[in-house]
């Protein structure tokens, strides 16, 4: 035991100098003065990971800084989001998340903090898209065929996902919600199984996010039904395709529905950084790099900043807790983060 | 195929920064590679945020070379000191730390590394000429097939690692998987067996485990009987010995490349298995069975060919270098082919030419490192354990995995001191997610009907093999033979 206070002394010291550091300089004249790193909460590879590093370049181009990506997954991302809130609220350490998952902490029980905690910034967006198997064994054409499915036989048609509150199973859910019939949920390891469990025939529909499908579809391995959007999708390299309202008029409130991928700090972040990252997160959306990766991955740049973002992240947070508390996934009430239920 | 893509891409790697790039890389993956707990996941995740900035050629080339070399470096360790330097290399150590200790480290190095420069070569040979035809038989890989691999596979690891009675095999394995559904769980993210703490929550990290389970046994025997350790002598390579080794054994490495590709087209499943089922394969087949697992040399060219003949992207290092890919604007997956045709050539090429430089680069290192068995493990042993520690906590910054490989250090002593091995324990960890969520989502795919497990073809190959092995070890069939000649003899 001796050993363990020896070391916490001068680590506490330590800890308390590097917290105090900006407040002892002169931090509120410039910023940034050393490396900025930003926590991608998975593994690499992701689209979390993608869009993030895309990001990073810009933004330590606009910033003339180096601006590191760091990825430190765990317990669906939350480990490395906490990891973020505690270190110095001094904009040097970022938090990279999809929207979609960092909705799903409060209500999960993963973290107390919420939306309204953070300075978010959001720069893309990936639509949910219900695919089914392409070619000559296609079991569904067209989304109505799927509509006649579901009613034909409810709870009978399988929806492969990558998981419980993945962004596939929201998709998923809201169609639920929109059409009020039931499907067969299975849970994949993962959005790449799952996409191959609908390629060999596994599983009737996967309805991941059109940044993980956008190759299949191109290929036509795969049709796209629709997007779980309000107006059809162009994709380069494919047919457009057609938007959920056409054909599922109820599910309206719900859209969009996919994943939104965007960086955060603590709303306690000193102003002249948080305008700093704002300035350079601007920049770097306009960029030919997010623009080209963007078109390529299926994904609109939305570059929602302030109280913008804040109004897209508590719409998401509404629609995300409440279906999982309603599903009985989630054990904790939204109501206890005062996230209003959609009408 | 086209020639234009070969001279292409042999004229790049030429170029002084090319060669320049790929021989650091093999090196650096090597090294990687030989120490436990830095896998070649880490090795390729490491370099992914180095090379961003890289060209798309060399980056790709020397995370090519790095994974090469992280997967052959694993052999060392496992080798020399029992402590696999990769989960892959877990089969390695069965054979190959008896001839280390037999004092052959130097001939034992030579084996495994030739075996994994020809499990490569012949791995990328079969990729080139048979991706399109095997990549149908991966979807013909449903649910039910991946939970009877999964459990084939923990079964015959037991089998092979028990010695004398594969009950005490199985019995590691099964205490693996139930280790393995600590966390939340992959249907319904439902928190198992974690008491509200935030870490077990994430489940039980492979490599803390791994560390734990076999380095810190070999730490405490090492300081305990200190003597013992630094009696061995080393030796040289004798490399026309190795070279007589490897060819005397051409069947098995080829029956344990093409295992190796095989299992390397399924996706999700790891070269650990590709690994165990070719060491299995050859011991099946050898006429001394008796002598593996006491430094039979067909053990390690089966276990390390396997191991690397799997040039197809399912493992873990493998998605991690498809995610490397992605962030230099190349798009792996169906448009691959048809997008850029020369890539699967390069990426083929690549491997070859780092699987033949890691030989030398190997052999090199070799000559140094055989001399860790003379090194006195009083010496040796503290360095092992900072490494050990230090490893297990650079995967993910938590101080929670150290106390992991203190826990699982202590399982894994117990298991040693009651002759339980080890290995299936590991492997029952890192299949036991597969194996729980396939099995389930074969369930819900069925609605509750478990015949597809006996009426799919290749469901029904895995089963019979499962079964079969079961109770021929059980003695079932003595049993049967005893009942029926009892009856007869009352008649």
């Amino acid at each position: 035991m001796s050993t363990k206070s020896n070391w916490r002394i001068p680590a506490a010291i330590t800890l308390g100098l590097t917290a105090l550091w900006p407040q002892l300089g002169n931090a509120q004249e410039k910023w940034p003065t050393q490396d900025i790193s930003i926590v991608v909460p998975y593994p690499p590879g992701g689209g979390t990971d993608l869009t993030t590093r895309a990001l990073a370049e810009e933004m330590g181009k606009a910033l003339k800084a180096n601006v590191s990506v760091l990825n430190q997954p765990g317990a669906a991302g939350s480990i490395g989001t906490l990891g973020v809130w505690n270190k110095p609220h001094n904009g040097y350490t970022i938090a990279a998340n999809g929207l979609l998952a960092f909705s799903s902490y409060a209500v999960m029980g993963l973290s107390e903090k919420t939306y309204k905690d953070w300075n978010i910034w959001i720069a893309t967006y990936s639509p949910n898209v219900i695919v089914t198997k392409g070619g000559d064994g296609a079991k569904y054409k067209t989304m109505p065929d799927l509509l006649a499915a579901l009613k034909a036989k409810p709870g009978e048609i399988t929806f492969g996902t990558a998981g419980v509150g993945s962004g596939g199973y929201m998709g998923a859910e809201v169609l639920k919600l929109g059409t009020k019939l039931a499907y067969k949920h299975i849970a994949y390891q993962g959005g790449a199984p799952a996409i191959i469990g609908g390629l060999s025939g596994e599983v009737d529909i996967v309805p991941q996010l059109l940044m993980e499908l956008v190759d299949h579809i191109r290929a036509g391995k795969m049709n796209a039904l629709a997007v779980l959007m309000d107006q059809p999708f162009k994709l380069s390299g494919a047919a457009d395709i057609p938007a959920i309202s056409a054909s599922v008029p109820d599910i309206k409130p719900y859209l969009p529905m996919g994943e939104s991928f965007g960086i955060m700090v603590p709303k306690d972040t000193p102003p002249n950084v948080v305008q700093a990252i704002d300035e350079a997160f601007k920049t770097a959306v306009k960029s030919e790099t997010v623009k080209k990766f963007a078109a390529e991955k299926g994904s609109v740049i939305l570059a929602l900043t302030g109280d913008e973002a804040q109004a897209h992240v508590a719409k998401l947070s509404s629609i995300v807790s409440w279906t999982l508390f309603d599903g009985g996934t989630a054990k904790i009430s939204p109501e206890k983060f005062g996230f209003p239920r959609l009408k | 195929m086209d020639w234009q893509y070969f001279l292409g891409v042999l004229h790049f790697i030429v170029q002084p920064m090319s060669l320049f790039t790929m021989v650091v890389s093999v090196f650096f993956g090597l090294i990687v590679g030989m120490l436990p707990g830095l896998t070649a996941t880490m090795a390729v995740a490491l370099l992914t945020g180095l090379t961003y900035k890289l060209s798309n050629e060399v980056a790709i080339l020397s995370l090519v070379a790095v994974y090469i070399g992280a997967i052959s470096g694993g052999c060392q360790s496992a080798i020399l000191m029992n402590i696999p330097g990769t989960p892959a290399s877990a089969a390695t150590a069965v054979d190959g730390f008896p001839i280390g200790q037999r004092g052959e480290g130097g001939l034992g190095i030579f084996i495994a590394t030739m075996s994994s420069c020809v499990g490569t070569l012949t791995g990328t040979l079969c990729v080139l000429l048979l991706t399109p035809p095997l990549a149908v038989l991966a979807l013909k890989f449903g649910s039910y097939e991946f939970f009877l691999l999964a459990l084939f596979g923990v079964m015959i690891c037991g089998q092979l690692t028990a010695g004398t009675d594969p009950l005490k095999g199985w019995i590691s394995g099964i205490l693996g998987l139930i280790v393995s559904q600590i966390g939340m769980d992959g249907m319904n993210a439902y928190p198992r067996f974690s008491f509200g703490v935030l870490d077990l929550m994430s489940g039980i990290p492979l490599i803390p485990v791994m560390i734990g389970l076999f380095g810190f046994p070999e730490i405490l025997y090492g300081l305990v009987s200190s003597t013992a350790r630094a009696q061995v002598k080393t030796t040289s390579l004798e490399m026309k010995k190795g070279f007589g080794i490897i060819i005397r054994n051409k069947l098995n490495l080829i029956r344990s490349s093409l295992i190796g590709v095989m299992i390397g087209i399924i996706p999700g499943v790891g070269e650990d298995v590709a690994g165990w089922l070719s060491y299995w394969a050859e011991k099946k087949s050898s006429k001394t069975p008796e002598m593996f697992g006491k430094g039979a040399y067909e053990g390690v060219v089966a276990a390390e060919t396997g191991n690397n003949a799997f040039a197809v992207p399912g493992s873990a290092p493998a998605a991690v270098l498809l995610a490397a890919l992605w962030l230099h604007g190349l798009r792996p997956g169906p448009l691959l082919m048809s997008e850029s045709p020369g890539f699967v050539v390069d990426i083929s090429v690549y491997m070859a030419i780092s699987a033949i430089t890691m030989v030398f680069l190997a052999l090199i290192v070799s000559k140094a490192t055989v001399r860790i068995l003379s090194v006195k493990s009083t010496i040796l042993m503290p360095i092992v354990y900072v490494l050990c520690t230090v490893g297990a906590y650079v995967i993910s910054n938590s101080i929670f995995d150290i106390y992991l490989v203190f826990i699982f250090g202590l399982v894994g002593l117990l298991l040693r001191e009651m002759s339980y091995p080890a290995a299936p324990f590991l492997l029952g960890i890192i299949l036991g997610p597969m194996a729980d969520n396939s099995l389930r989502r074969a369930l819900i795919l069925s609605s509750g009907d478990p015949s597809p497990f006996f009426t799919r073809p290749i469901s029904l190959i895995f089963a019979s093999a499962i079964i079969l092995m079961a109770l021929t070890q059980l003695n079932a069939f003595g049993w049967l033979r005893k009942l029926l000649v009892h009856s007869e003899l009352k008649e």
